[in-house]
């Protein structure tokens, strides 16, 4: 249920470009989405079905980009995917420093009709 | 003539630009005001009410506190932190939204004396993962913790704690008895959020209160302002 209102605030915000473009209909929006929101796809695209109905934005097509948080081991001067246990780092179990990857929300391109 | 066409058009904004601007409206009325607010979020049941009635009574002759009760439904937090002794509390039934947003705060800072209070405690619907993304207007974002939810919290909710000014593990009293690893919590935490304040209290027996409510207070007199040097009549 996270993902009812942040799918309607971005669609309220795309209808609002629509508008100022002059579009008739909005055909494809991609989007970034990071892995540490913790936004599920498939309620993302649930959401987002439900409420374009009767929207410029009816039968669009939802692009989700995904990105993936990271960590940054100093003593091995690499960056590793932490595993989901801990934020050790796989080579040297060392606590790695998660670095700012990942926290995108963001409505990146439209593409629409005119 | 030609027909329709069909354009991609960059945009690249943040979701939630029209909440971030709201909230941007009501961080420049509580500067102005000089009420510091603090957005407590934590899981259901972590303490967050009981924190905000030990935060009361903590400050009772050092701040005027007002608190805004963010709930699914019902009143029953707000009673509780009016009998604590804050000076004004404003209830947001968000109905069914599972956090508080930025227009939700504006209305309810309408019903508000900002100019009697030093400090604005907004308590979150419960709820580790959207309040991240949904800024208030607030000085500062809390992020509470329950010794019984686990410690592996900050693995599972990494942004929550990413993106908090301060950290306050509650419910220590319980530390022995349900398995909290306290070390692995906190290089968990250090690993998201390497120089954040944590704070350990029980707000069962007020073990922390104190050195808590001292840094709120010194957080305040940060801001500025004359009423946080004043000692409350
Ligand atoms: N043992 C123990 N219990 C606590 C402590 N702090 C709070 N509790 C109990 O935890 C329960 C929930 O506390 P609340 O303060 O209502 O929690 P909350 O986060 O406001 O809950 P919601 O608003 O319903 O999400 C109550 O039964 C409290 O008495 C603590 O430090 N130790
Ligand atoms: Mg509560
Ligand atoms: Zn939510
Ligand atoms: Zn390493």
């Amino acid at each position: 249920m996270h993902e009812l209102s942040v799918m309607a605030y971005m669609l309220e915000r795309v209808e609002g470009h629509a508008e100022r473009l002059g579009a008739t209909k909005v055909i494809a929006i991609n989007l970034v989405v990071g892995e540490r929101s913790s936004f599920v796809d498939d309620s993302l695209l649930f959401y987002f079905e439900m409420l374009t109905p009767g929207t410029r934005a009816e039968g669009a097509l939802l692009n989700l980009r995904r990105t993936l948080m990271r960590c940054h081991c100093p003593p091995c001067d690499t960056d590793f995917h932490p595993t989901g246990a801990d934020f050790r780092c796989p080579r040297c179990d060392t606590v790695g420093q998660v670095t700012d990857d990942g926290t995108e929300l963001l409505i990146e391109s439209l593409e629409v009709v005119t | 003539m030609s027909g329709p066409t069909v354009k991609i058009v960059n945009i690249v904004e943040s979701l939630l630009i029209n909440n971030d601007l709201a909230a941007g409206r009501n961080q420049r009325r509580l500067a102005e005001a000089g009420v510091l607010t603090i957005n407590v979020m934590a899981a259901p049941g972590a303490g967050k009410t009981s924190l905000i009635v030990r935060t009361l009574e903590a400050l009772r002759d050092q701040a005027r506190v007002g608190v805004i009760e963010g709930d699914i439904a019902g009143s029953v937090d707000t009673e509780r932190v009016l009998a604590a002794g804050a000076r004004d509390a404003v209830q947001i039934n968000t109905g069914g939204n599972c956090h508080l947003e930025a227009n939700m705060v504006d209305r309810a800072l309408t019903e508000l004396d900002l100019s009697q209070l030093d400090l604005l405690l907004l308590e979150n619907v419960g709820n580790l993962v959207c309040p991240t993304h949904w800024a208030l207007g607030e000085h500062l974002k809390l992020c509470l913790v329950g010794a019984a939810e686990g410690d592996d919290k900050p693995v599972k909710y990494p942004e929550m704690f990413a993106v908090s000014d301060v950290i306050v593990l509650n419910k220590i009293d319980l530390i022995d008895h349900v398995d909290f690893n306290r070390e692995f919590f906190l290089e968990s935490v250090r690993a998201l959020n390497p120089g954040v304040p944590v704070f350990e209290v029980s707000c069962r027996t007020g073990a922390g209160i104190a050195e808590w409510a001292a840094w709120l207070l010194a957080q305040r007199a940060a801001l500025g302002g004359a009423a946080a040097t004043t000692e409350v009549a």
